[in-house]
């Protein structure tokens, strides 16, 4: 049935004959748990994980006293002005949520497709999600003038009887934004109860088992919580999909319904979807192949794994140049003085170098995974991983920024230049990413240990040659249905 | 109960059960347990008196140590108001006529008082020159008032002295005879002021006495001398004139004459008969009067000086000098239009002329009839025998002594050569009498605060001479003197009070209450002493020389912010964008692009400008239409004494400045390669730039003129220069159903000069804070209403443009438009600026979380919105992180917490950090009226009422601050459901159009479009400026 041979580590062949294992060097489910599982046994975390850990909660402290700084002074610290009131803030605010996007995307969807090399993904690109969202989330937050008045946002009875204005944007966004983060923390928590399960059962210290006890929630493996288990998951999954488009269409919709040229466009929510995805796939790229290295993770997040990956990105990335290329088309065509202003301005306006640096970040750097080669280097893949997530953040900046920087009348017309708080700030929101990044991959299951023994050939003991192909947290009966299909 | 029972019901009654009715005992008891727990136990007496002290004793002591107990208010004093003052209402403003000195002319003004504090400055409706408009200065003077910089006492050598310890000196050192004393003083229109000077005079008859001011047109008054004899200064009636020719004269530009310059000029602007007056004007730098002018052309001031010749030998004879083929053209259609002019003629002259120019000018003015009709002449009443120039010989020779200084800075604006700070601080006695303990005051022995004027009792003469009083709003703050008071002081007079001094020239009766006295202190102005006259002109005609200037010329002018530099410690001054320029907290070597390029510099690149032996550091500024070969230096910046807010705010020209010249040749100029960020508040675009380009493709959208002939033809011309399809809104349009009003303004391009009172006044009228100069470079300046400026280039031939040639300045007046479908309205997620019924777009400042979404959804970017704590931040602060609240104006001074403070308009809410602000249409006016006449409405009959449901208010009677600043009447406030209304007739006039109405924003504010008289208006809107 499959070519399985010892360290085999390049398993994206295409031959439909000789489909390649997901999981390399494994043939029974303890060795797969006892992998997966090691950075969290071990009984001290290797020591680039601490210098990984003191640089990210460094950063992630500075980004503590940067909002600080700017809670006592005022939003004045950021380089925000008068015409580009929203500036650095709001620029990673739709970048971090487009991070958060590929989670959704890997969890549900590709789950709901049958898309089996997910398993080896989806638990830390969902971590990334969480993450992500709640880097997002601190944006908006700081960055109202009255940030002791954030809660004025959410539709909360009041004295005043006061009701936020429903027809803004932003409080759709505070909407859509919660709603995804709650889904997806759901989804994550909810799939991950498993493995927690068995990470108690491993526990040698008390407060380890403790700790992991209740998080496990009392699972004990019977065939009754599979069922259920099983059930809500497909469930959430279903309940995620229209999230994934949702929450960055309505976060497009704070550009879309404004009536700034190089906002007003239709075109937005479908570009900002695919552009999240790009992004998603690129951060979950940037994650995967040191952390595979440091973990000890290649035998399931595989080069087939990461190939796939690649297609997405050559994929959303193609997406993204022809929306780049429909809005000049539309600018141009519909004859309008302001719009098609905006977009020659965009490319050869006082950004026109934002403006190139996203071009050659997402649109050409991608096509290079048309060839097999770059999609096998892992180098490559890391460094064009690196690059799309520069130029993601470079898109929205050239949307935000270049759009509100000349807008109608050319006497408000200015330039926005960050201060140190704002670049400091986007790198503390890194900070703040890694720094649970870290603390998850050492202290909760890094890989959906459950999911990733039912794609092994050792969980169709019949042989069905195929049982690989087959979806793993379903009931029996399901499988039974499909394997008579087959 | 049973008083209740009693009461007249009116409709049903209502039992809460049958034993209500009668009243059962039962039902009695059970009303008194209603009552909370202890309630009855406190109503009762007798017995339970121990028990309710206890209560009460237990309560007391509770609130005492409770939380409410513990916590420390903030400890004020007051002043109660025990006996409230005959006719004063605590809360109700006030205003008081009065007037002040600026240049040799008296402005008239009004100043609006609240409970006892000035906060408000507007013009004199009665003053002939004011007629209720003001200039930028006028309004900013009262922030003056509480500067927080001003000197607050007498001092000797640096050291606190007292007034009495000067008088006491002065008595015994200054020498009885005034031999070897000099009084050096600025320009004065105040008679009491001249009384004063002849009385010191009397009792020093061996002193001298100079007048100086930097500004002060001194080659006016000497070619003036040559026409009349003695000492004459011109008054122009622009009203009258239909062609107003200036030789580098900016009449429309800031200085004295300002308002009067521009309510005249206005008058015949707007072509509603088909005609209009025609601006030529020859100058170096692109004034405001140059952007507003219909034939323009930039030479330099010696080229002016030659026209003038050429003007001149067409009316008069003599010998016109050789001129170059553009400014032969130029010239000889200013003789046609003038000779078509005739009497409605008007010839002025800058003050960079030479007298010859002015006698020239005269001469002219008086050949085609001018003379009585558009310009007259009056004399003034002050002695300019001795010039500072001999001053500073006298005392070099040691034949002065003692010098007092009133008033003015020499130390600083003397001219360079005499190096007079030095000389001054060699004299064995100087006084200085100055607001501020500035760089004069430092090299004079003595410093004597002086009084603001809206401290002091004053008179004035206004430009035709009208005499006006001024009195005091306040006591002084400082105990500072007036100058009169100073000179009678010194003088030796026996009485020495300001009102006494004043009253004693205006002749009042001894009786407190001589009803003349009364009538003109309480109008400001003395009906009917105008002196207008026009003698003959001496017809000789005075050469003209004209120096062949090679190279390039350094031209000083004024600051339109800080004039000669006695504002420069004015933060509203400072940072009110120069209209042309738009340039705040400096100034800058302005020169024409080519010129620029010629040095190889472009914007805040610094050059070093070398003047005779004096070389000067400043950045360039480059700006079309200025002259080739010419570098405009604005004075008054780069002040040397301590004030926090001039402190370094711009170069000091003056060190180039020899023998108080407007031009000089500038022999070397290098650029340095240094690089200095000039705080604009547009940005600079290179014409060939996508941001230059696209700003000129959309300027004839956005700024709508044309010619006159082109109005005549197409009175419509302006409501079709864009398509516009009308679109339906996303959400439900906003129907305004049974609204009572509807606010409305407008602005009108054609007589708007760009003049910026509007801009002061709003900032002085809504608490607006300045942010300082590292703010506005970031672009956070916080003027609600701003003045736009554009430049309009010719086309290069090439579908491009041509970035020398200009061919028309566009200066737009852009605030808050209240658009019906409001875009920012839409976008708010906290409901913070929400619509009135009566069309206002209102910001609730209490509930702005500062999201700032509306400001990007606002396409004309009027919105303001406060970084910081403006009010609580030093403006001049350096960015550092430490210093997050230095509670720079409302905390912790010397001299009271509330110094700045009291300047706040107490009907406007001082906005803090995190909130967006904007026009408001200037609601707390339109509610001030409103709430009146409905309470005048409710008191009528219901017949009556029946007749006006809807309070009507008269046209008028709601005037916003920049409406009321205006002296152009540019600015239209008004009620649109009142088809009588003056601003319903303009919104539908022809010129009427809205600005960016494609987006379908309704906006209540419309811009009626420029109309401009070339002589040749058939071809293109726009003179035919010459850059």
């Amino acid at each position: 049935m499959t070519t399985l041979q010892a360290n085999q580590l390049n398993n994206t062949g295409e031959d439909p004959q000789n489909r390649p294992q997901l999981i390399l060097n494994h043939t029974d489910f303890g060795s797969v748990t006892d992998d997966i599982l090691k950075g969290n046994d071990a009984a001290k975390p290797p020591k680039s994980w601490w210098v990984a850990l003191a640089i990210s909660f460094s950063m992630m402290s500075m980004l503590g006293v940067l909002i600080g700084y700017l809670i006592v002074t005022g939003v004045g610290v950021w380089g925000n002005n008068n015409p580009v009131m929203w500036g650095y803030p709001i620029v990673n605010f739709v970048f971090w949520v487009g991070i958060g996007h590929a989670g959704t995307l890997i969890s549900a969807i590709l789950f709901l497709f049958r898309q089996k090399w997910r398993t080896a993904i989806n638990r830390f690109a969902e971590a990334m999600t969480i993450f992500a969202v709640i880097c997002a989330g601190t944006f908006p937050g700081i960055h109202i003038g009255r940030i002791w008045l954030a809660y004025w946002l959410f539709p909360i009875p009041n004295q005043m009887d006061m009701w936020p204005q429903f027809r803004s944007p932003l409080l759709w966004d505070v909407f859509a934004v919660g709603t995804y983060f709650t889904v997806s923390l759901l989804f994550w928590y909810l799939g991950m109860i498993p493995d927690l399960a068995t990470m108690r059962d491993r526990s040698t210290t008390k407060i380890k088992q403790i700790a992991y006890g209740i998080a496990a929630v009392g699972w004990r493996g019977s065939m009754r919580h599979w069922h259920r288990y099983e059930r809500a998951y497909l469930l959430l999954a279903a309940l995620a999909t229209p999230l994934v488009l949702s929450v960055h269409s309505v976060v497009s919709f704070d550009f879309a319904v404004a009536q700034l040229p190089g906002w007003h466009t239709t075109i937005f929510p479908p570009y900002f979807v695919a552009g999240a995805i790009f992004s998603g796939f690129a951060m979950v790229l940037t994650l995967a192949i040191p952390a595979r290295e440091l973990w000890g993770l290649k035998n399931f997040i595989t080069m087939r794994h990461i190939e796939n990956m690649c297609k997405i990105i050559l994929f959303t990335g193609s997406i993204v140049g022809f929306a780049y290329s429909m809005e000049f088309f539309i600018a141009w065509y519909s004859g309008e003085l302001y719009e098609s202003f905006t977009f020659i301005n965009r490319a050869f306006g006082p950004y026109g170098w934002a403006y190139w640096i996203m071009v050659s970040c997402n649109v050409i750097t991608p096509q290079i995974f048309w060839f097999k080669k770059a999609r096998t280097n892992i180098m490559i893949i890391f460094i064009a991983s690196l690059v799309v997530n520069v130029g993601m953040w470079f898109e929205r900046f050239v949307i935000v920024v270049t759009s509100l920087a000349n807008d109608f009348l050319p006497s408000s017309w200015g330039i926005f230049e960050p201060t140190w708080v704002d670049v400091m700030t986007f790198f503390g929101s890194f900070g703040l990413f890694m720094t649970f990044f870290l603390l998850f991959i050492r202290y909760l299951p890094v890989l959906a240990i459950a999911e990733i023994k039912a794609i092994m050939p050792a969980a169709d003991p019949h042989g069905h040659g195929h049982s690989y192909n087959e979806m793993t947290p379903e009931t029996d009966a399901q499988a039974a249905l499909e394997e008579g299909d087959a | 109960m049973s008083s209740v029972k009693k009461q007249k019901n009116t409709g049903r009654t209502w039992w809460r059960s049958l034993d209500e009715v009668v009243e059962s005992p039962l039902f009695r008891k059970k009303v008194q347990d209603e009552f909370p727990d202890g309630a009855s136990e406190l109503l009762a007496t007798g017995n339970d008196r121990r028990h309710f002290l206890k209560i009460m004793g237990a309560s007391m002591a509770l609130a005492g140590l409770g939380v409410g107990g513990c916590r420390r208010w903030p400890k004020e004093n007051i002043v109660p108001y025990a006996h409230r003052p005959e006719g004063t209402m605590p809360g109700i403003a006030e205003h008081y006529a009065t007037c002040f000195d600026f240049g040799g002319v008296a402005q008239g003004v009004l100043v609006t008082s609240n409970d006892g504090r000035p906060t408000k400055i507007e013009g004199n409706p009665s003053h002939p020159d004011s007629q209720g408009a003001t200039d930028s200065f006028t309004q900013s003077a009262i922030l003056d008032l509480y500067d927080p910089d001003r000197s607050r006492g007498v001092t000797y050598d640096g050291e606190k002295s007292s007034l009495p310890a000067f008088k006491e000196w002065i008595a015994s050192y200054l020498p009885n005879d005034g031999s070897s004393v000099a009084v050096l003083s600025e320009q004065s229109s105040s008679p009491t002021f001249h009384r004063m000077r002849r009385a010191f005079m009397r009792s020093m008859p061996n002193a001298v006495w100079v007048t100086y001011d930097p500004l002060a047109n001194t080659n006016e008054r000497r070619g003036l001398a040559l026409a009349f004899k003695g000492q004459w200064k011109t008054v122009h009636d622009f009203a009258k004139a239909t062609a107003i020719v200036s030789l580098d004269n900016d009449f429309l530009g800031a200085g004295p004459t300002q308002v009067p310059n521009t309510r005249g000029w206005a008058t015949n602007r707007n072509g509603s008969h088909g005609s209009m007056n025609r601006v030529w004007i020859a100058e170096p730098s692109l004034s405001l009067t140059g952007a507003n002018a219909d034939e323009r052309i930039a030479v330099k001031p010696s080229r002016v000086t030659a026209i003038a010749t050429a003007i001149g030998s067409a009316f008069v004879g003599g010998d016109g000098v050789k001129l170059s083929a553009d400014e032969k053209a130029w010239a000889d259609r200013v003789i046609t239009d003038l000779k078509h002019a005739g009497r409605h003629g008007l010839l002025i002259a800058g003050a960079s002329q030479p007298p010859a120019v002015h006698h020239l000018v005269a001469s002219i003015n008086e050949a085609i009839g001018a003379a009585g009709q558009t310009v007259s002449y009056t004399t003034l009443d002050s002695t300019y025998k001795t010039s500072i120039s001999d001053l500073a010989e006298m005392i070099t020779s040691k034949q002065v002594e003692s010098v007092i200084v009133i008033g003015g800075n020499p130390a600083f604006d003397a001219p360079a050569e005499l190096e007079f700070e030095k000389l001054l601080a060699s004299l064995p006695l100087s006084v200085h009498l100055s607001m501020y303990n500035d760089e004069t005051s430092q090299a004079c022995k003595w410093h004597v605060n002086r009084a603001h004027w809206l401290e002091s009792w004053s008179d004035g003469k206004s430009a035709d001479g009208t005499v006006c009083i001024g009195q005091p709003l306040i006591r002084p703050l400082f105990d500072g003197v007036t100058p009169s008071e100073l000179l009678a002081t010194i003088s030796g007079l026996a009485t020495t009070d300001g009102q006494t001094l004043v009253r004693a020239t205006f002749g009042a009766g001894d009786e407190a209450w001589d009803p003349q006295w009364r009538t003109a202190v309480h109008d400001g102005i003395v009906k009917n002493t105008a002196s207008l006259e026009s003698p003959p002109v001496n017809r000789k005609i005075t050469p003209v020389t004209i120096s062949d200037d090679i190279g390039v010329t350094a031209v000083f002018t004024p600051s339109s912010s800080v004039w000669d530099g006695r504002h420069s410690n004015n933060g509203w001054m400072q940072e009110i964008p120069d209209t042309i320029t738009k340039l705040t907290w400096d100034n800058a070597a302005v020169m024409s692009p080519a010129t620029a390029a010629q040095l190889g510099v472009k914007q805040g690149d610094v050059i070093t400008i070398q003047v005779a032996k004096e070389t000067v550091s400043i950045a360039a500024l480059p700006v079309p239409g200025t002259a080739d070969d010419v570098v405009i230096l604005p004075l008054g910046y780069g002040r040397r004494f301590a004030g926090r807010v001039s402190k370094g705010a711009g170069t000091d020209i003056y060190p180039l400045r020899r023998n108080g010249v407007w031009s000089a040749n500038a022999k070397k100029i290098t650029a340095t390669g240094d690089t200095y960020p000039l705080a604009t508040t547009q940005m600079h675009f290179d014409i060939d730039s996508t941001p230059g380009k696209g700003t000129q493709e959309r300027l004839p959208l956005l700024f709508r003129e044309g010619t006159l002939d082109q109005y005549k033809e197409h009175p419509h011309f302006a409501q079709h220069v864009g398509h516009t399809m009308h679109s339906l809104s996303m959400f439900e349009e906003q129907q305004f159903e049974g609204a009572k009003y509807k606010w409305g303004m407008s602005f009108d391009l054609s007589s708007c000069t760009g003049c910026n009172a509007c801009v002061t006044a709003c900032q002085a009228e809504n608490n607006i804070a300045i942010v300082g100069k590292e703010q506005v470079l970031m672009g956070r300046e916080m003027q609600w209403l701003r003045i736009d400026r554009y430049f309009a280039f010719e086309s290069d031939g090439h579908g491009g443009w041509d970035g020398d040639k200009l061919s028309a300045v566009a200066i737009q007046p852009m605030t808050c438009s209240h658009c019906e479908n409001a875009p920012c309205e839409e976008v708010c997620p906290v409901a913070a600026t929400v619509h009135d019924t009566d069309g206002l777009n209102t910001m609730v400042y209490n509930r702005c979380v500062g999201t700032r979404y509306c400001s990007n959804n606002c396409p004309f970017k009027v919105r303001r919105f406060n970084y910081f704590d403006y009010f609580r931040r030093d403006p001049l602060r350096t960015a550092g992180m430490l210093q997050v609240q230095p509670d720079y104006y409302v905390k912790s001074q010397s001299g009271g917490k509330t110094l700045r403070a009291m300047q706040f308009n107490p009907e406007v809410t001082v906005r803090m950090r995190g909130v967006m602000e904007k026009c408001t249409y200037c609601t707390q006016r339109i509610q001030k009226v409103k709430i009146a006449a409905k309470n005048a409405w409710v008191k009528l009959s219901d017949a009556q009422k029946a007749k006006d449901p809807r309070i009507a208010l008269q046209d008028g009677a709601i005037v916003t601050a920049c409406e009321q600043a205006c002296p152009a009447g540019a600015i239209v406030f008004g009620d649109l459901l009142d088809k009588e209304s003056r601003i319903s007739k303009l919104h539908e006039s022809d010129r009427g159009y809205e600005m960016l109405e494609e987006l379908n924003l309704k906006t209540r504010t419309k811009y009626l479009a420029r109309l401009t008289n070339p002589v040749d208006g058939s071809n293109g809107a726009g003179g035919s400026h010459h850059g």
